[in-house]
């Protein structure tokens, strides 16, 4: 089994190589990149400029494009210019931001503590009501509990997290006034005491973190319940009651590890949320993480940015991927990946 | 086609229809989506039938009509809304608007009051106006219509391909599936929306290259599951007697093997609809979606979120979401517990 997640690991490479050179190729193909942008900037400075200087030219000499083009890499052919960007990512530097002149990782990097905030909530606050959730309603199903839940369980399962964060900034923010209008702590955030500060960033992240459960909580729980169902009617379940368990140890002791299996291959997923965020929730409340700034960084052809977050994200969805595997192999001694002889 | 006199399939379809949560929401739904397609007749700012001096004009489906047409000064398209207040005392005349007579498209601007309007029965905007007074009704009507058409359309890429790709996979193996294999992983791992907008902002797509790019990107879901179909059913005995008889390949796939594998897509279908519902929506929402001026929720949606005092926007999109994606996941839990009954049983 190591041969073969070590084999997992290595397709990382190319399945990497393949995702960024795609994009690679399309940022490239696409008008309207960094250096059309500098040229309308100039154009527009040089417009407002000519007012001082008579001969102010607005376009950009021969040269200058030249030298323009060399300073974003757009003078060599692509593969080439791939080859090199993949060099330097590979020496941890994914180039400067075209927008902010800044480091494209000190920008990232920023923004991390936010997504982590979000991202690890999310994934706590999941676990810890969607497994005794769906337990309850495994083990009493149709009961008064069961149906009511389920109507809410529904509701999160059919509408996606973005339409949830949108009705609920709208009554909650905008027409009750209940909370904040977004953002992650208010512009004043630095005159708060520390118990001040707690109730701001709780006040801020209330109505977003219902967002982010909505999306995987209906997921989770309808999960944890089917496993658990099946596992009731299982086998081993009638000798457990055969032998003269009751119930509810029969299900703490056998059951519930049996129905843990399929929620921990959900595990892995959740990962790339913790750090990447969603574009979407992020862009509804404001929320100053990588989700916003991928966005951003789209709408203002910031190349650098798309690039460095596809990186992190597509790595962290690999990884997560190959986690939940392992995750898997780790509660389930039954699966054997790879399939080879005793592997 | 024996399909439907198939016992299994008929045992199947007893089974939705007993599910009767499941089996009404097919019929709204399916209701819903046929109503959408002659939208016009519901929201327009064409009349359906208009009665002048004993003639009948149909100006919805006809040629365009101008004032002169009906007695009136101007030559440009009648504003039929003005010539059915214009037309209620003659006799033998009347006109027949529209429940919501406005189209998708059109600014109506009440003077007096910026856009966004307010809901009312008076000014017949009974969802109001949104930014530029276009009636959100009518536009949430067309933006059905849009957003229906575009995930059926991108379902049927999707399955077709995944049905193709993942067919010979699993039929031919070797090389063909191996390579197959490490692009389906290469395409899997592409976080979907990010790629979708980088894309989309690039070339400004519309309707059908936005699809082509969701496509592009999507259908490698049907593919992995037609391959590990395919690869089960050719293992099976009734195969093997089919290869001694002699039938070739192609006559194989198409009458043993694709019947047997295709139909349990139907399970996957109604989750297909929703998600290309939301991914359209969402698209639109940010921005990277559909051009306008076509009607579209995410747009709508979009509108709402930057004008949180006009909650009827967020309202309407909203509600009109909820409908449709609560249909569709009735639907698709009555497919799956048609495919697949939970007995449910436990020991005491």
């Amino acid at each position: 089994m190591t041969g073969y997640f070590v084999r997992r690991f290595l397709l990382i490479i190319p399945t990497f190589i393949g995702i960024t050179l795609l994009v690679f190729a399309i940022t490239r193909v696409v008008p309207g990149g960094p250096i059309e942008r500098m040229m309308t900037q100039i154009q527009l400075g040089g417009e407002t400029g000519s007012l001082h200087r008579s001969q102010g030219g607005g376009t950009l000499s021969d040269e200058q494009m030249e030298e323009l083009k060399r300073y974003y890499g757009f003078d060599k052919p692509m593969l080439s210019s791939y080859a090199i960007w993949l060099k330097k990512v590979l020496q941890f530097d994914l180039g400067h931001s075209t927008r902010y002149q800044d480091p494209v990782w000190e920008i990232i990097k920023e923004r991390f503590p936010i997504s982590i905030f979000y991202g690890l909530s999310t994934l706590v606050l999941t676990y810890a009501v969607c497994i005794p959730l769906g337990l309850a309603k495994g083990m009493y199903h149709g009961s008064t509990l069961d149906s009511w839940s389920s109507a809410v369980v529904f509701l999160g399962y059919a509408l996606p997290s973005y339409v949830i964060g949108i009705a609920l900034i709208s009554l909650f923010a905008g027409y009750w006034d209940m909370f904040p209008l977004g953002g992650f702590v208010s512009d004043n955030y630095e005159e708060f005491s520390a118990w001040g500060k707690a109730k701001d960033i709780f006040s801020h992240a209330v109505l977003p973190l219902i967002a982010y459960l909505a999306g995987s909580f209906a997921v989770t729980t309808l999960m944890m319940k089917n496993s658990l169902m099946d596992n009731l009617s299982a086998d081993y379940m009638r000798t457990a009651a055969a032998k003269g368990l009751s119930r509810s140890e029969s299900v703490r002791k056998h059951a519930l590890r049996n129905s843990l299996i399929p929620v921990a291959t959900s595990f892995g997923s959740n990962i790339s949320l913790l750090l990447g965020g969603s574009f979407l929730i992020e862009t509804i409340f404001n929320i100053d993480g990588i989700g916003l700034l991928g966005y951003e960084a789209i709408i203002e052809r910031d190349y650098p940015i798309v690039m460095g977050i596809l990186v992190i994200s597509s790595l962290l969805y690999l990884l997560g991927n190959i986690l939940s595997d392992i995750c898997v192999a780790l509660v389930d001694p039954r699966i054997r990946f790879g399939g080879g002889r005793g592997a | 086609m024996n399909v439907f006199k198939n016992p299994v399939a008929k045992k199947r379809w007893q089974r939705f229809r007993q599910s009767r949560r499941g089996y009404y929401s097919a019929w709204i739904l399916l209701v819903l989506t046929l109503c959408s397609f002659g939208a016009e007749l519901f929201a327009n700012n064409r009349a359906i039938v208009v009665v002048y001096q004993g003639q009948w004009h149909f100006p919805i489906y006809g040629d365009v009509l101008s004032g002169k047409d009906f007695g009136l000064d101007y030559s440009y398209e009648v504003n039929y809304r003005e010539l059915k207040a214009s037309l209620s005392e003659e006799p033998n005349s009347w006109v027949l608007m529209p429940a919501i007579p406005f189209s998708p498209l059109e600014t109506d601007l009440i003077a007096g009051d910026f856009p966004p309007h307010a809901p009312s029965v008076d000014t017949r905007h009974y969802l109001g106006t949104d930014t530029s007074g276009r009636d959100v009704a009518a536009r949430l009507i067309y933006g059905f219509r849009t957003a229906i058409v575009f995930s059926l359309l991108l379902l049927f890429f999707n399955y077709s391909v995944g049905v193709a790709i993942g067919c010979m996979m699993g039929f031919w193996g070797g090389a063909f599936d191996l390579f197959f294999q490490r692009i389906i992983e290469i395409w899997s791992n592409i976080p979907f929306l990010y790629v979708i907008m980088i894309v989309a902002s690039v070339i400004t797509p519309g309707f059908w290259t936005l699809l082509f790019i969701m496509a592009f990107f999507g259908w490698t879901s049907m593919t992995w599951y037609m391959r590990t179909a395919t690869y089960k059913e050719v293992a099976r005995d009734y195969v093997m007697a089919a290869r001694a008889l002699g039938a070739s390949g192609p006559r194989i796939v198409f009458r043993h093997i694709l019947p047997n594998s295709v139909s349990t897509l139907v399970t996957f279908v109604p989750f297909s609809v929703a998600s290309g519902i939301t991914s359209l929506t969402a698209l639109d929402y940010l921005g990277f979606g559909l051009p306008p001026p076509v009607s579209s929720w995410g747009e709508l949606l979009k509108q709402g979120t930057e004008n949180l005092e006009a909650l009827w926007l967020v309202g309407s999109v909203v509600s009109a979401m909820t409908v449709i994606l609560m249909l569709v996941a009735y639907i698709g839990e009555a497919i799956r517990d048609a495919y697949d009954p939970r007995k449910f049983s436990f020991y005491e």
